[in-house]
């Protein structure tokens, strides 16, 4: 959010039901300025922006998520409606613009209806006006305008079509309001019975009746000016309303994605290839930024010399944030393919086609959209479960999001998996992780159908279940938009290994660089790169991250690792992806052989537990730390957001202390298990 | 009398009523089901819930239960 000044300039508020165009309408406003990440699940959280300089209108617009009626039905829509009537900081706006959708008047209108009667200054933003256009209908503003008695402006949020004369509407009312300053708002009554409610849909199906008009072929743009008796005689004819035509191209594509048969295979399809292209289209992008990565660091140490500060930024710097800054190619991808999907208008029907299995085991259709956000980050995954009306449904979802694989945790596996596969065969590790993405989904069902069955304790709420979801309309996905948000997201991350990343790397090249940074070894008859590696060795095994690691050496040890893993895994706990980091300090990768990725690996290889000539990376112990890594909760942030979303520190305990533990007592069967069979 | 959750594939029907002893059926009403609007079952989803109606030119995917307290004519 942005740091606007907020006091005494103009607040204006934008509501609409969901898919009016509200959100395309408030980015056309807000410009550059606008700098908030929308992640799939839409607009959760209000936004504010000062509006565009261009406009020549100095007020703060504010952005929240869509609403059907004044009356809330889940926690996303409370939010919208008490920031219309008491914002925080913000106070009571002084205008409310409202999106309808011209071709859904009649739905959209109840909204506009009901904001006027509740006394809020009210400008109507008619969009979509083009689809009813290419229906062979149009609209009459000045019409609606008396009809309504509110203005209303017919806007198009993509081409900026109409918006000027919205700001100058706007500029009017604000005018007009600084003359009059006590339009107080009043509270709707929610308690309005449901005859009451029918009641007003008459009204608005006259208004609509009234208002739309077929375009005849002579004259596209009608007299308006005395034009009530012919507009009224054209309403005869308009009874039952054409226009209320269903997008054909809709209906032909849902034909395939909601086909009984087809629209579950489509759905797998969808899925599989979203989540095997992060690995594929990913590749040679992160190959690049690899190599770049090792160059630099390569470059360091021979400009700076072999000490103690050449080692600092070779690898305490440069060899800790660059670990991480490789995996930018794949978070970017999921963000793009997940924006896309969510541009389409497909997230609503995949919602659709699992709510029955998923209210099965206590979930819910629109748990669907939250649990996909979660493979790209669980915090905005946790605020989007707002959406979900039934409080226990909600609470079980926030639940088990920390078990879907964000994207921090695919550095690690992207990592591990390398180790597995080496390059040559890359296709098997983009399986394995399609493999690994379809473990988490599994897993975090089954953790959701146990607790659904057994504990009625953890999730209290009884509620009354309902899934009442508009399909959108199909539409090309706005790149720009999708692009934008992208980018602002892998910037997120980006930033996150430039300060929380960079300053753990820094501390774990401390921790194993002194206080023994130069010891006495002797060297005398050894080669170059032989004395190097035992004075590194050495200069470890003497370090603070030792006298640590005597610590987590017996915990470790059941799940075939030593404390030198130990020591990589703590402080994961404030950034997954940090382990990648620590493992390339701790073993020392330099980066000498172009690659940074490549060199770690080697020193993997070659790594063997402490004290023994057994090998320390071994295909069962590598299979335990991935396992591990799906389940654990390591994420502070994550419990932060779970507290807060669910009124207490209940659930997230149980979620760190249930999914830590549950992690290493997997890891553990596997690596023992695996054992057994005779897979070191 | 018949209600929405008993259309079959493709088939179309006028709403006569809304059951309001549903605890959804405000909801219901807010998205536009109402009295007099003809509405057609477009699709089923593969595990037979929920359901796709189109009304005032969208579509809306409600459950099966909640289908059944919209009574047509």
């Amino acid at each position: 959010m942005n740091n606007v000044t907020l006091e005494d300039i103009p607040l204006i508020t934008l509501v609409g039901p969901p898919n009016s165009g509200k959100t395309t309408l408030f980015n056309y406003l807000s410009g550059k300025n606008y700098k908030t990440v929308n992640y799939p699940g839409a607009t959760v959280e209000y936004s504010v922006s000062r509006i565009q300089k261009k406009f020549n209108l100095d007020a703060n617009i504010l952005d929240s998520p869509g609403i059907v009626s004044l009356v809330p039905n889940s926690p996303d829509e409370k939010v919208s409606i008490e920031a219309l009537y008491s914002h925080p900081r913000l106070g009571i706006p002084d205008i409310v613009i409202v999106t309808a959708d011209a071709s859904q008047l009649s739905r959209h209108l109840l909204l506009v209806k009901q904001l006027i009667e509740s006394k809020f200054t009210v400008i109507v933003a008619l969009t979509m006006t083009d689809l009813l256009q290419r229906k062979g209908y149009d609209i009459s503003e000045e019409y609606l305008s008396k009809k309504l008695n509110c203005n209303v402006v017919k806007i198009n949020g993509r081409t900026g079509n109409g918006i000027d004369e919205l700001i100058r509407a706007t500029e009017i009312e604000l005018s007009k309001n600084k003359a009059n300053k006590n339009t107080e708002p009043v509270m709707f009554n929610s308690s309005i019975s449901l005859n009451e409610l029918l009641s007003v849909y008459k009204e608005i199906e006259d208004i609509e009746r009234a208002v739309v008009f077929e375009i005849n072929g002579h004259s596209c743009e009608p007299n308006l000016l005395g034009a009530n008796k012919k507009l009224n005689e054209l309403s005869k004819q308009l009874n039952n309303i054409p226009k209320n035509k269903i997008d054909q191209t809709t209906l032909k594509i849902d034909k395939i994605l909601l086909h009984k048969y087809w629209g579950l295979i489509s759905f797998f399809i969808i899925m599989a290839l979203t989540f095997t292209s992060i690995f594929w289209f990913a590749q040679p992008l992160m190959n690049l930024v690899d190599q770049f990565f090792g160059f630099l660091s390569t470059e360091t140490i021979s400009l700076i010399g072999d000490n103690w500060l050449g080692n600092f930024i070779a690898n305490g710097v440069i060899g800790g944030t660059g670990a991480v800054l490789i995996f930018v190619p794949q978070i970017a991808i999921l963000f793009l393919i997940l924006g896309i999907l969510e541009d389409t208008g497909y997230l609503a029907r995949g919602a659709m086609l699992i709510d029955q299995p998923l209210s099965k085991i206590g979930l819910n259709g629109r748990s669907f959209v939250p649990m996909l956000s979660g493979f790209a980050c669980a915090i905005p995954a946790i605020m989007a479960t707002r959406t979900i009306p039934n409080k226990r449904e909600r609470l079980l979802t926030i639940f088990i999001i920390p078990l879907l694989s964000c994207s921090a945790r695919l550095p690690v596996y992207a990592l591990l998996l390398a180790f597995l596969f080496p390059m040559d065969r890359s296709w098997i590790a983009g399986l394995v992780l399609a493999g690994i993405y379809i473990f988490s989904i599994v897993s975090s069902t089954v953790v959701a159908s146990v607790i659904n069955k057994f504990s009625s304790k953890i999730l209290k709420e009884e509620d009354n279940s309902s899934f009442i979801l508009e399909l959108p309309t199909y539409r090309i996905p706005k790149l720009k938009v999708v692009a934008t948000n992208t980018y602002h997201s892998s910037m997120t991350y980006v930033k996150k290994a430039g300060t929380v990343i960079l300053m753990l790397s820094v501390v774990i090249w401390f921790l194993t660089y002194f206080p023994n940074y130069n010891p006495k070894v002797e060297t005398n008859n050894l080669t170059k790169e032989k004395a190097e590696q035992l004075i590194s060795s050495e200069r470890l095994s003497n370090s603070y991250a030792a006298d640590l690691g005597k610590f987590i050496q017996p915990v470790m040890r059941p799940i075939g690792l030593d404390w030198r893993v130990g020591v990589s895994l703590i402080p994961t706990f404030a950034a997954r992806e940090v382990f990648v980091s620590s493992l390339a300090l701790i073993f020392r990768a330099t980066g000498d052989n172009g690659a940074l990725q490549t060199s770690i690996l080697k020193e993997m290889r070659q790594a063997q537990i402490t004290g023994t000539n057994q090998k320390l990376f071994t295909t069962a112990t590598i299979i335990g730390l991935i396992i591990y890594f799906i389940f654990a909760l390591q994420c502070i942030s994550t419990l932060a957001i779970s507290r807060k979303e669910t009124g207490s520190w209940r659930i997230p305990i149980m979620q760190l202390v249930l999914f830590t533990s549950m992690a290493y007592v997997f890891a553990f069967l596997a690596v023992n298990g695996l054992r057994m069979l005779g897979i070191s | 009398m018949k209600t929405a959750a008993e259309l079959k594939f493709g088939e179309r029907g006028v709403i006569n009523s809304i059951d309001g002893s549903h605890p959804s059926s405000r909801r219901i009403l807010e998205v536009g089901f109402t009295p007099g609007q003809e509405i057609e079952l477009l699709s089923i989803s593969a595990f037979n819930d929920p359901l796709a109606f189109s009304v005032r030119g969208t579509i809306i995917a409600i459950r099966k239960n909640e289908a059944d307290c919209i009574k047509l004519l």
